[in-house]
């Protein structure tokens, strides 16, 4: 009676197994099968750039690279370390503002307050999120989201830092190519920084806090000293990112802790699969030029790019880097059984 | 009362049961024995439909593929295709593995949950009956369920499950991490469970002397595959096994 029945095998390919070691590099081929996806990708980035038409897609490029740098911090901290973080808004406004004011008010140039800016932002969010650590469930995400509600009031309320109007007057880049490449480079450099990272001991300690907290400090250590550490690497992105939207803004305003920067880099990381690292730059390179393509239908588009999310998370909740990585690693076939 | 025939589960590529052929007749208790990993809660998951569930999720979610092959017949309908809520609805009741009772719930109200197919003259029938079988629940009725202690919690899962009217009771590894008076308790309450309210159970379990006085036929997995089968008497008679399961030489 079995034997009529047929079920779908999905198994390795033989150069992914070939390869899972280093040194059984043989040829060429397996040499390109562990490359070419990597190679692919860093020299798409670094060309991107070059190929987009005009000044106006150029600058979208260097935004899809600002909420990249938000989304690998996003999937960073959801899948590796277990906090659910809505900060996005928060690290963008803190690492904005710092490095707005030290340009404007002390005359330093954005060679200088952009690294600043990442360091002493990533310090205060930290600092400001620590409180909630210890914590285990919603309470991280709640805190991460009102943080930015917060700061925009107590700005807008007390007109300091410019209130309503904002810092004007900040310093530009140099030339467009400098921000366009600076914004490329550090993604890349992040995206292949954490994926080192997260394989490391520190990388295993963060996994296991969010697999079972209590069992990492059943082992000796101190679960709110590594989330402190994994919250001040991914807010020192978010904060890299914010000071370099301001130097291309040339403008630091409260805009700077709109939702859009917490909510799309978890769009980002459910389109592009979350765990990967990867994947959420992927739906970032998907999500935010879409987003100006359907600029002209007003704020129809959120109707749009609702769908498009709907549509994901029912139909492909693993996202496009899982679903690319196992149809580059593995194959089908019907055995009979 | 339930056939399965060819059952074969897979992980991905694993198998974890493999052909398995299982019977159990009507008013009887049918023991599976089988060492860690030999596929006892892969059989419940899959004669209780839960399997399915899971095989959906893992689908979405990129997971692994489980594949499912094989006939489970109950009462002479084939029911391969139903969901688990549909099974429930047939009689087919999983009292699973780790007792997964309402943590935060008071014991009142796991059994209430419980009887969510049941109609209110039947809910407050059993609950009486299910205070009569476990004396201890009845004044743990206000208390959490996340604070009752081991033994109790899995009689609070055992009556939840009997609060859904069942007709074939699937109890997975009921005695897990008891201490061996509570064990004996448990059993001798699944003899009166099946005694009065005439409905069949299938029990999984780990180490089977505990529970072989009150089965009437066992089958023992191994690595998936059901190696041996046979009645009380038959089993014992078997040197391996006798050693393996029973821990007598």
């Amino acid at each position: 009676m079995s034997s009529t029945h047929r079920r779908k095998e999905r198994i390795d390919r033989g150069i992914k197994v070939r390869t899972d070691g280093l040194y059984a590099l043989m040829s060429w081929r397996e040499l390109s099968y562990l490359t070419v996806p990597r190679l692919v990708l860093i020299l798409g980035i670094l060309a991107l750039p070059i190929v987009m038409p005009g000044m106006y897609w150029q600058k979208v490029i260097t935004i899809v690279c600002i909420y990249a740098m938000l989304a690998i911090g996003f999937d960073f901290l959801a899948h590796y370390v277990g906090l659910v973080s809505l900060g996005g808004a928060f690290f963008i406004g803190t690492g904005g503002y710092i490095a707005a004011i030290l340009n404007s008010s002390y005359g330093l140039p954005p060679l200088l307050t952009i690294p600043i800016a990442t360091i002493l932002g990533a310090a205060i969010c930290t600092l400001l999120l620590l409180p909630c650590l210890p914590l285990r469930g919603v309470y991280f995400a709640i805190v991460t989201l009102m943080y930015p509600l917060v700061l925009a009031r107590i700005i807008e309320a007390l007109d300091v830092l410019g209130g309503t109007d904002g810092i004007m007057g900040v310093d530009s880049f140099a030339s467009s190519w400098v921000e366009q490449y600076l914004a490329v480079t550090m993604v890349l450099i992040f995206l292949f920084g954490l994926r080192r990272l997260v394989n490391t001991d520190i990388g295993l300690v963060f996994r296991a806090v969010k697999d079972n907290d209590q069992a990492v400090r059943a082992s000796g250590m101190n679960i709110s000293y590594y989330k402190a550490v994994a919250v001040f690497i991914a807010s020192a992105m978010g904060c890299l990112a914010g000071a370099c939207l301001v130097h291309i803004y040339m403008w630091a305003g409260i805009s700077l802790f709109a939702l859009d920067f917490s909510i799309i880099p978890i769009a980002a990381t459910v389109i592009g699969g979350g765990g990967t690292i990867v994947g959420p730059v992927l739906g970032c390179l998907i999500l935010v030029p879409i987003s100006e393509l359907l600029r002209e239908f007003g704020t129809l588009r959120i109707v749009f790019y609702s769908l498009i999310l709907v549509g994901f998370i029912v139909f492909r909740s693993e996202g496009i880097m899982v679903f690319g990585e196992r149809k580059y690693h593995q194959f089908q076939r019907w055995v009979r059984v | 009362m339930l056939e399965a025939n060819g059952l074969m589960v897979f992980y991905e590529n694993m198998l974890a049961l493999n052909n398995v052929h299982l019977r159990c007749k009507k008013e009887e208790i049918v023991g599976v024995f089988g060492a860690n990993s030999a596929g006892k809660s892969t059989l419940m998951y899959t004669l209780s439909g839960i399997m399915d569930d899971i095989r959906k999720k893992e689908a979405m979610a990129g997971g692994e593929r489980i594949t499912v092959l094989g006939e489970i017949k109950y009462l002479g309908r084939e029911i391969g295709a139903l969901k688990p809520s549909k099974r429930a609805r047939e009689g087919i009741i999983l009292c699973p593995e780790r007792r997964r009772i309402f943590r935060e719930s008071s014991v009142m109200e796991n059994l209430r949950i419980g009887g969510y197919l049941s109609t209110a003259a039947q809910a407050s029938e059993t609950i009486d009956y299910v205070f009569s079988l476990f004396p201890a629940l009845k004044n743990l009725r206000k208390r959490i369920g996340g604070f009752l202690s081991g033994g109790e919690q899995q009689m609070l899962a055992i009556g939840r499950a009997l609060m859904a009217q069942p007709k074939l009771l699937l109890l997975d590894e009921p005695l897990l991490g008891l201490s061996p008076l509570m064990q004996a308790t448990l059993v001798r309450s699944t003899r009166v469970i099946r005694d009065q309210r005439k409905i069949s159970l299938i029990v999984t379990e780990q180490y089977a002397r505990p529970v072989l006085p009150i089965v009437d036929y066992a089958f023992i997995l191994e690595n998936g595959t059901a190696v041996l089968e046979g009645n009380r008497e038959e089993l014992m008679g078997n040197p391996d096994v006798r050693a393996a399961y029973f821990g007598v030489n």
